[in-house]
């Protein structure tokens, strides 16, 4: 191939496209523009629209419309006291949400409020400059970042924020009441280490066939058991060093093989739903996130459950870690940085963020990410909610980590990890040979 | 089929220069309808695409000439060596063995047999229905303990269930799964176009045949086979062609929800995507997708060629 | 040997009969699990052992997914794209195939070449480029992206090039030498030449516009624009799968497609032995 002619094609090409695509060029140079353009649509809003009342209408881009409980509820109330605004939302689904995102901005889309879904997501729309800066918002408006325990500072990127939470979920152990009495085996507790964990699932496991009882149940994600190895809060996956990771697997594959758990990649072909297991009495414990309390107590009452006598409890830590630590993960709104309704985009995202919201939020059984204790007892009064006492105290938590910190690369890093964890669980690689694939992978990837 | 290039201006003596400009524009007008929608919202897209094959682009922010630095990664590469290596696995696996079923299935359905019309709509179900939900019942009934196909063969064998092979979930037979997946999920498609090919065979021809004292066997070899072959040079190309581009078949039947493969399921446009949407450098992954493409543009050239000298 | 040999054809008719009976049975067995599934609640659907026929069977499923998602309005806006779609394809398709089969042009081994070269290319690798084109002309959001999209493709050219292929060229000549144009032959020979062509192209074209899913999801994000399969999708989430009513709507959403191949079917026993052509 010559050299000269690649290049001069590569000219030709740029130039026609930019020609007959006209915005395909814009888009790039939009970037050069952004700043240019929005301050002054920026300025313009502040200015004319002090208490606004001009019709507004703002897009704001979700997943599950349907199936969220607390979205129709929060644009109500906002509406109640703001009723200029009209609030439609663009539903994007929740498989490769932030994918769905990404692509949507980078084309363009006139959408205002943006849900962030996970970190690596939120991590790739302010490399793309999609997401309007808040700190000064945050002055101005005196939104304390304190009221989010700390994970605000978590998702900081080089002293700006680009996003609030308004959710917050953490990990827990749901618990089968009627498996342990029959095998007579005492509740899990709040307060156990992961050998006391594993006891207690080997011990629940009992049967074979369809009676089989499996002691614990991890779900196929990669949070769901590469991250034990992080509670002891000495590593994080994204420093690119993962040999601290093969306790965790040695444990998890040697339950896998004595079936105390489900097989991974059956779970994975066979697209084995977390929920089902657990409804139809299949498991004794389940660690999964807290967003999972709010569709239990549902589907108990519409009967779908079967594990209708169910508890909770928090999350198994490392010897000498207290009781509490656990991993969290965070759902923010964020602002597009090219929204016309840049200021009322604000507001409903302070609304949605600050304490009104959360209230809301919290009403609908879903933990929001202000959480004070009128919100954790507005979710253990709700009708459907565990009464035992340990199960209340399973919702107070004393240090989370989150699934996946921030960090400028977190998404590739996620890629990596997750390719790596899925190698190992379906035995493609031994323990050895998975880490070391992440040490290189990631080593390579933060050196370049 | 080509040879008539040569011919026809030799059958045509009266033409003039004036006659061969309106055979031309009479001939690009055919094309055009079809060409100009074609290129703009599909040609001119993908020359965009290729040109980002020599940038480092994150979607957003403003491009970064890198010339042949993103090529220069791929030689590097090993994940995208397995995603190549499995890609050719898949594919010859695929192709000869879907084509040999579709084929047989055209011209046994093509018979004046029992049900024909039945037949047909059923063999060719798979390809309509939904593969979300046609991945998961292949998943059922190849699930390691309790699906029907381990059970059987436990019965059948006597091997113990558990050392029989987890089908999707075996990294050893995984690969061997989803090909035959694929052959059923697709077979009725091929089937449908050759099919319409039989259809398309003058039935002279084999009546000429039997006269002549063909059997059945000659009469495949010497009226079916020659006649098929505009069909067949089709089927192939959209067979390799359809199996290099895999991507959803093997997501809806490894990956879970979390859209992940591994290292033994892991294809060139799953790694595309993930490159491009998941780690935004869509320069490189346009140049894994200029690699896809030269090694189809290959192998269309040696088919073309291989159809000349056949048709 | 008269008797034997007929015996012999009798027992392979039985064998190949046996054969078929047995291939029919493992093709049915996926939608027979489909339909049972879209009668159960979802915990049931991957329960182990499978119960081919439910107790209870839950009815409610299908009374859901027209409450749960505006699946009619899904339904007739797949319907609308698919059959533009379709007419746009058979025609722009079979009009450029005939020149491409039976015309002489310059460029036109290079050109086809560069057709199918382009087939080979997935749209992974160019939906952004074309995502950002596409809205830069405003259609983001209007069916008529889809359309667009979707309408004219290579593969269409290509199928009806190569029946085309098989149409002998001697039925154009004496065509020609009759005083038809070009066009006068595509529309009076080959046209009625190529129902099985046609037809096939219709069902494929039906089926994948039908089908796809990634184009829809990325230019339909209005609820009242998008088609039934990213409503099939709505089911799915990552924190509860609604298989009972997935495969509810599965089972209504194949309905249509059968509706199309059923009513082409019999094409593929006329063409061209049933024109009547003479080679």
């Amino acid at each position: 191939m010559n050299y000269k002619r690649v290049y001069g094609m590569t000219f030709t090409a740029m130039l026609s496209v930019g020609l007959l695509a006209g915005c395909s060029g814009n888009n790039n140079n939009a970037q050069n523009n952004a700043a240019a353009t929005a301050a002054p649509a920026g300025t313009n809003a502040s200015a004319s629209s002090e208490p606004s009342q001009e019709p507004v209408t703002l897009k704001w881009a979700l997943w599950d419309w349907e199936a969220t409980a607390y979205y129709k509820p929060l644009i109500e109330a906002y509406q109640k006291e703001h009723p200029n605004v009209t609030i439609e939302y663009v539903d994007l689904g929740s498989t490769d949400y932030m994918t769905m995102l990404s692509t949507q901005l980078s084309g363009g889309a006139d959408l205002d409020i943006l849900t962030i879904k996970d970190i690596p997501g939120y991590s790739n729309l302010v490399k793309q400059n999609h997401l309007e800066p808040l700190k000064g918002f945050m002055g101005t408006n005196s939104i304390d970042p304190a009221l989010y325990g700390g994970t605000v500072e978590q998702i900081e990127v080089n002293d700006e924020v680009y996003a609030l939470p308004f959710r917050s979920d953490f990990w827990i152990v749901y618990y089968n009441k009627d498996l342990f009495d029959k095998a007579g085996v005492e509740y899990p507790s709040n307060d156990m280490t992961f050998d006391q964990y594993d006891e207690l699932a080997r011990k629940m496991t009992s049967g074979s066939g369809a009676e089989k009882v499996y002691g614990a149940h991890y779900h196929t994600w990669r949070s769901a058991v590469q991250l034990f190895g992080i509670l002891d809060g000495k590593n994080t996956v994204v420093d690119g060093s993962y040999d601290f990771l093969k306790p965790t697997y040695e444990r998890i594959l040697k339950e896998q093989e004595d079936g105390i758990v489900m097989d991974y990649a059956t779970l994975k072909t066979s697209s084995t739903h977390y929920s089902g297991v657990f409804y139809n009495n299949s498991v004794a414990m389940m660690n999964m996130g807290s967003w999972f309390i709010a569709t239990q107590i549902e589907k108990v009452k519409s009967g779908e459950s079967q594990a209708t006598n169910w508890g909770i409890v928090k999350y198994p830590h490392p010897d000498g870690v207290e009781a509490g630590t656990t991993l969290g993960t965070i759902t923010s709104l964020a602002v597009n940085q090219k929204s016309e309704h840049k200021e009322a985009a604000l507001d409903f995202m302070k609304f949605v963020t600050g304490e009104d919201g959360a209230s809301v939020i919290a009403s609908t059984g879903t933990i929001p990410a202000i959480k004070n204790d009128e919100v954790i007892s507005s979710i253990t009064s709700i009708d459907g909610f565990p009464a035992d006492d340990n199960s209340k105290a399973a919702l107070t938590t004393v240090q989370t980590y989150l699934e996946m910190p921030m960090h400028e690369k977190s998404a590739d890093i996620e890629v990596i990890l997750n390719e790596a964890h899925d190698n190992i669980m379906t035995k493609n690689a031994t323990i050895d040979e998975g880490l070391k694939d992440m040490n290189t992978r990631v080593q390579s990837l933060l050196n370049n | 089929m080509q040879n008539e290039t040569v011919l026809r201006p030799k059958k045509a003596p009266k033409s003039i220069l004036s006659k061969g400009v309106r055979d031309h524009l009479v001939a690009y007008s055919f094309i055009a309808p079809n060409f100009i929608g074609f290129a703009i919202f599909t040609l001119v897209p993908m020359f965009f695409a290729f040109v980002l094959a020599f940038v480092k682009w994150d979607g957003a922010n403003p491009m970064e000439f890198v010339g042949f630095d993103n090529f220069a990664r791929l030689i590097k590469d090993t994940t995208f060596h397995k995603a190549l290596w499995n890609t050719i696995v898949y594919t010859i696996g695929v192709v000869p063995f879907t084509m040999a079923v579709a084929l047989a299935l055209a011209i046994l359905l093509n018979q004046k047999i029992i049900a024909r019309n039945f037949m047909r709509t059923v063999f060719f179900f798979p390809y309509v229905a939904s593969l979300v939900a046609v991945a998961a019942v292949w998943n059922f009934i190849f699930s390691p303990t309790m699906g029907p196909v381990n059970n059987i063969l436990h019965l059948i064998s006597g091997v113990p269930i558990e050392d029989l092979p987890r089908w999707a979930a075996d990294k050893e037979w995984a690969m061997f799964t989803v090909i035959l997946f694929t052959v059923w999920k697709n077979m009725g498609y091929y089937m449908v176009i050759y099919l319409a090919g039989l259809q398309g065979i003058n039935p002279e021809l084999y009546e000429a045949a039997e006269l002549d004292g063909a059997g059945a066997w000659r009469r495949f070899r010497n009226v079916t086979v020659p006649q098929l072959a505009p069909t067949t040079f089709f089927v192939l190309m959209i067979l390799v062609i359809n199996s290099f581009k895999v991507y959803d078949i093997f997501i809806n039947l490894f990956a879970g929800a979390d859209n992940q493969l591994n290292d033994s399921t892991r294809v060139m446009v799953y790694q595309i995507y993930n490159t491009a949407f998941r780690s935004l450098d869509y320069g490189y992954a346009s140049a894994m997708a200029i690699v896809l493409f030269l090694l189809v543009l290959g192998i269309t050239i040696v088919q073309f060629r291989g159809e000349k000298k056949y048709g | 040997m008269v008797g034997s040999n007929k015996i012999f054809r009798v027992s392979v008719k039985v064998l190949v009969y046996a054969l078929l009976a047995v291939a029919v049975f493992c093709m049915l067995i996926p939608y027979v699990w489909m339909l049972s599934s879209s009668l159960k609640m979802n915990k049931d659907v991957f329960s182990f052992p499978m119960q081919w026929i439910p107790d209870v069977p839950r009815w409610q499923n299908f009374v859901d997914i027209w409450t749960r998602i505006p699946l009619g309005r899904f339904i007739y806006n797949t319907a609308k794209l698919s059959v533009v779609v379709t007419i746009l394809q058979l025609l722009t398709s079979s009009f450029a195939a005939y020149a491409f089969s039976k015309l002489q042009f310059k460029g036109k081994n290079i050109l086809f070449l560069g057709y199918i070269a382009t087939i080979a290319i997935p749209w992974q690798a160019y939906m952004v480029p074309q995502f950002i084109m596409m809205r830069s002309l405003g259609l983001n959001n209007t069916h008529l992206s889809i359309i667009l999209l979707q309408a004219f493709s290579a593969f269409g050219v290509f199928l009806m090039r190569q029946f085309y292929q098989g149409v002998p060229d001697e039925l154009c000549e004496a065509a020609r030498i009759d005083g038809l144009s070009e066009y006068g032959i595509w529309a009076r020979i080959m046209l009625p030449l190529s129902k099985p062509a046609l037809s096939t192209l219709t069902i494929f074209t039906f089926v994948n516009t039908w089908n796809d899913f990634l184009g829809p999801m990325i230019y339909l994000t209005k609820t009242e624009l998008k088609t039934i399969q990213i409503g099939l999708r709505m089911f799915i989430s990552q924190y509860s799968a609604e298989y009972g009513l997935i495969m509810a709507a599965s089972v209504v959403s194949i309905i249509p497609v059968v509706i199309v191949f059923l009513a082409l079917q019999k094409y593929f026993v006329q063409g061209v032995a049933a024109s009547g052509v003479k080679g």
